[in-house]
């Protein structure tokens, strides 16, 4: 047992609930008493509201209450500080004035004893707006107010200038990413309810912990008296990580009527109020030597803001942090700016910074081999970083060269011809093309507390959350590790800010946070039940603790004498044994830590109706140790699936004159579905990480969906021969003579 | 990007399907006609009446579905209409406002949370439920248009604490990530495997299976899992 559950294919200990469907969501709770609440959300881009007129909607039928921005209670900012773990990105209380700063933005909410009731009242409520000029998207707000450049996040060495202008090969492009949404399937959404001057909040967040502490800012309470609860989350993707407008206007509408408050958030405005990757426009220059070695890289970015919080330590998407580090390069530079549009407030969205910011580095790079006459592969190879270069560390462990051996030779990357459209099947062009994949490790401060109980169980708890990623089933692998007890016999609990604290769902931190915490937790709860089995009374009376052994959920005396975690409690008549701990980050002085992979795509064009799809990917991931291969494998797959997303289909549209999105809904912002999906085949090589921690894993959230955009972008260029540095890859433009549509 | 409802042989724009030969009241394509017969010429006019919705919700106590059913013997409320859903084998008895959505019914009148609202536009499939054996987006269909209709939903899959064998396929396969979608995966799925004019091969099911989108990703499993519950369906 406990030699081989890490690592193992284990199914999760969750599944039952999710699939009979007793598995709570937030919008699941049906409280007491409970009324629901409808937002009206502003039909302008920029301005302020001059009037709301309530007199239809106040008739309507089961109206409680309707707020607005002169009928809402006074409450505080929250400072916003990832160290205190208050974060929001849209700092801006909701009705705090009668700006309007993006489509979308809650300008009204009304309470009402049924949804129905709520929404046809939300309807009836009449706005009027002074419209002020727009900034609809980045070229228009560059025009207007230019670029805030971030020094925080500048990187260089060397002298890029020179090496780049006396290079013999050399290339300078710039990659446009468009606006993505995150669309998780669960709507954002917030179950909140008081009882006095304490707030329980059934919130969609990524971040139990952080989400309290907002709250308790907002409300001016203290932390003990909030309770964030997220047993499950219908996904997030970077969406959930900070508290939105809605949960706070929620928990203050249930403050003022009196009753809980149930909001969900219509999938529309999940376009507009509660974040999205931002757009970006990204120069890459780069040059190399006769022998295709960097001798000069540049990575220089912009990233959409919105005007809430542009000047305002805004969220900067940060596209060039990878390129720092990935490969080896003298002279480098990376710079990230940001100005500010009429759009909601941007956040993280999954692998944040790498996603677009690969896409750009990795298109460069397959521009760059080309330039130098290079196969593709074979100039990412003869760049390979053996340390990191941006920090002047060595990495704890880089296995890419690995990954691209193992992916090439699954893939057949040998057989390719180099020339373009030379590879046909039938009617279609058959393009290859592969990028590199890229993420940064990353392990915070972690609590846990496990329990083993005289009922033969263990009982593990930590404020982290499962977001579908499979951690109730990782912490269950991992106390079983400890204490050789079977996975049945283990119960999990997240999801609850009141156990002890643990860290968000996201950025790949959760279970290489996690895990070294609850196995910390478990041996403490095992000393403590050494301690009983050895004293007056115990099983093991006069041995020394030391002395006793773990086997299979039993203490071992040194003799061969085995009892049961379970007797040794009952025979101290005693409920269990219990431990707490809390372990600290990883030892970021002295390595870098980094997860690389790469991806090799093939994709199919059917030039005489232009239709591109991608058919095959074969990825290599080098994540240190896949704690449980069938959820991480799963995870891999998912990402390579929104990569696909990203690569083709994805992007949120705007109307270039009024700021108001035109495609915010499922059927017009396209997402993979089951009809899109290719052949794919993951390969999780294993070197485990125990540099980084105990169980060698690095996390494997993000790294699946970085670099698969350029991967697509470079097969394409293969199949077609055309360079397509702005996404999504959409048909129109791989046809010829087919006008573009222009962004004002 | 694919319509389920647009790549079904049986579509038609009478509202009637065909499922194995059998003739049903196709729940998925309501006829104009169909739909005000439903509704009831009363319930319309009564919903331009102030008080029409004020009625609330029947059943609203979560604790006790059952008890607080609407009386046989009394009229339904203003502006309501009395109907009965067969759920999962169970009869319901509710008076419902023309503006319930099935969707929202299951949810907050019966507290049959399993099914999921992940657009309320019919473009997700998180809320298919079967309606008398075919499969339908529940949030796009009225609760006074299923009056008598037979319900199933996810807590009614599995039979006798035993999961069905779409579920245990499910679980094998890790066919899932963050689970919100997987109710409505699998009332799609277990259609399909029960609809003779969709085809076995993988092709065919992921073209049957697109209108159900699953933001994790977790379609290769999915597959997997359709395919493997096949052979025990």
């Amino acid at each position: 047992m406990s030699d081989n559950i890490i690592g193992a294919a284990k199914p999760r200990i969750d599944g039952p609930l999710k699939l009979t469907g007793l598995a709570k969501y937030s919008s699941d709770n049906l409280l007491d008493d409970m009324v629901y609440a409808y937002g009206v959300f502003s039909s302008i881009a920029s301005g302020e509201v001059t009037n709301i007129d309530l007199s239809v909607a106040q008739q309507s039928p089961g109206v409680i209450d309707i707020f607005h921005h002169d009928h809402f209670p006074q409450l505080f900012r929250t400072p916003s500080s990832m160290e205190q773990e208050n974060k929001v990105d849209e700092e801006r209380l909701p009705f705090e004035d009668n700006q309007v700063h993006y489509a979308g933005q809650f300008v009204a909410l009304v309470v009402a004893d049924s949804f129905e009731n709520a929404r046809a009242a939300a309807y009836k409520v009449k706005v009027d707006y002074k419209t002020s000029p727009v900034l609809a998207n980045l070229a228009q707000a560059v025009k207007v107010n230019g670029t805030q450049l971030h020094q925080d996040s500048r990187n260089s060495r060397g002298d890029p200038e020179p090496a780049f202008q006396s290079a013999q090969h050399k290339i300078d492009f710039t990659y446009v990413t468009p606006v993505e949404t995150h669309n998780p399937m669960e709507m954002h959404a917030t179950v909140a309810a008081w009882s006095g001057d304490k707030l329980t909040m059934y919130d969609t967040t990524q971040g139990v912990v952080n989400a309290r502490n907002v709250y308790a800012k907002v409300f001016g309470l203290s932390p003990d008296r909030v309770e964030v609860i997220t047993p499950f989350l219908g996904s997030g993707f970077g969406s959930k990580l900070w508290p939105w407008p809605h949960a706070i206007a929620a928990a203050a509408a249930a403050r003022e009527v009196g009753r809980p408050v149930q909001l969900v958030v219509p999938r529309q405005e999940m376009f507009t109020t509660t974040g999205h990757r931002p757009e970006t426009s990204q120069r890459l220059r780069l040059a190399t030597d006769d022998d295709g070695r960097l001798v000069s890289l540049r990575h220089e970015s912009i990233s959409t803001t919105s005007t809430i919080d542009q000047g305002n330590n805004p969220y900067v998407e940060s596209c060039g942090k990878m390129t720092q580090g990935l490969y080896s390069c003298e002279n480098l530079l990376v710079t990230h700016s940001t100005t500010g549009t009429n759009r909601g407030t941007p956040t993280s969205m999954r692998a944040p910074g790498a996603a677009p910011g690969l896409f750009a580095l990795e298109s460069a790079m397959d521009e760059m081999a080309i330039e130098a006459g290079l196969d593709p592969l074979e100039f990412r190879r003869r760049n390979y970083a053996d340390s990191d270069e941006s920090k002047g560390l060595p990495w704890s462990s880089n296995k890419l060269r690995e990954a691209y051996d193992q992916a090439a030779e699954k893939f057949g990357w040998s057989k390719r011809n180099s020339e373009i459209g030379s590879m046909r099947d039938g009617n279609e062009i058959v393009g290859w093309g592969m990028a590199t994949c890229n993420w940064e490790a990353i392990r915070r401060p972690c609590d846990a507390r496990v329990s083993l109980r005289a009922d033969g169980t263990a009982y593990a708890s930590c404020a982290t959350q499962d977001i579908g990623t499979g951690t109730y089933t990782i912490v269950a692998q991992a106390v079983s590790q400890v204490t050789g007890l079977p996975l049945e016999k283990i119960e999990v609990e997240l999801g609850d800010s009141s156990y002890p604290s643990g860290p968000i769902s996201g950025g790949s931190w959760a279970t290489a946070t996690a895990l070294p915490a609850v196995a910390a937790a478990a041996r403490k709860a095992l000393e403590e039940l050494k301690s009983y089995a050895v004293s007056e009374r115990g099983a093991f009376v006069g041995a020394k603790a030391d002395d006793l052994s773990i086997e299979n959920g039993q203490l071992k005396s040194a003799d061969g004498k085995t009892v049961a975690f379970a007797e040794v409690l009952k025979q101290r008549k005693l409920a269990s044994a219990d431990g707490e701990a809390h372990t600290g980050g990883a030892p970021t002085d002295q390595y870098a830590f980094r997860s690389f992979g790469a991806h090799f795509v093939e994709v199919r064009w059917d030039q005489g109706i232009s239709n591109l799809r991608v058919s095959r990917v074969v990825s290599a991931i080098d994540v240190g140790r896949a704690v449980n291969t069938l959820t991480s494998r799963n995870q891999v797959e998912g990402a390579i699936v929104m990569g696909v997303g990203m690569a083709l289909f994805e992007q949120t549209e705007y109307d270039h004159r009024n700021g108001r999105p035109v495609n915010n809904n499922y059927a017009e912002y396209l997402v993979p579905v089951h009809a899109d999906q290719p052949e794919v085949d993951v390969i999780l090589l294993d070197y485990p990480d125990y540099k980084f921690n105990e169980f060698g894993a690095r996390g494997i959230g993000e790294i699946g969906i970085t670099g698969l955009a350029a991967a697509v972008a470079n097969a394409v260029y293969h199949a077609t021969g055309k360079r397509i540095r702005e996404l999504p890859i959409t048909m129109d433009k791989l046809m010829d003579d087919v006008p573009q549509a222009q962004q004002a | 990007m694919a319509d389920k409802d647009d790549k079904r042989p049986d579509h038609d724009d009478q509202g009637k399907g065909r499922a194995r030969g059998v003739e049903i009241h196709d729940a998925r394509a309501p006829s104009r006609r169909n739909f005000l017969k439903s509704v009831g010429a009363t319930s319309l006019a009564a919903a331009t009446a102030p008080a029409w919705a004020r009625v609330g919700y029947v059943n609203h106590d979560e604790q006790e579905p059952q008890d607080k059913r609407a009386d046989e013997g009394e009229a339904p409320a203003k502006g309501t209409q009395r109907i009965t859903l067969n759920v999962n084998g169970q009869a319901h008895t509710l008076d419902v406002t023309p503006n319930m959505v099935l969707l929202d019914v299951l949810r907050h009148q019966l507290a049959l949370t399993g099914t999921k609202k992940g657009c309320d536009i019919g473009q997700c499939g998180a809320c298919t439920v079967h309606v008398n054996g075919v499969s339908i987006n529940s949030c796009l269909s009225l609760a006074v248009m299923h009056d008598g209709d037979e319900v199933t939903t996810v807590e009614g899959l599995g039979q006798n604490g035993k999961l069905h064998p779409i579920q245990q396929a499910f679980l094998d396969h890790d066919a899932y990530q963050c689970g919100y979608c997987t109710p409505g995966q699998m009332m799609s799925a277990v259609a399909i495997l029960n609809d003779a004019e969709v085809a076995s091969d993988d092709a065919a099911v992921r073209e049957a299976m697109s209108g159900n989108i699953c933001r994790c990703g977790a379609y290769k499993n999915i597959l997997s899992a359709i395919q493997t519950a096949r052979k025990n369906v």
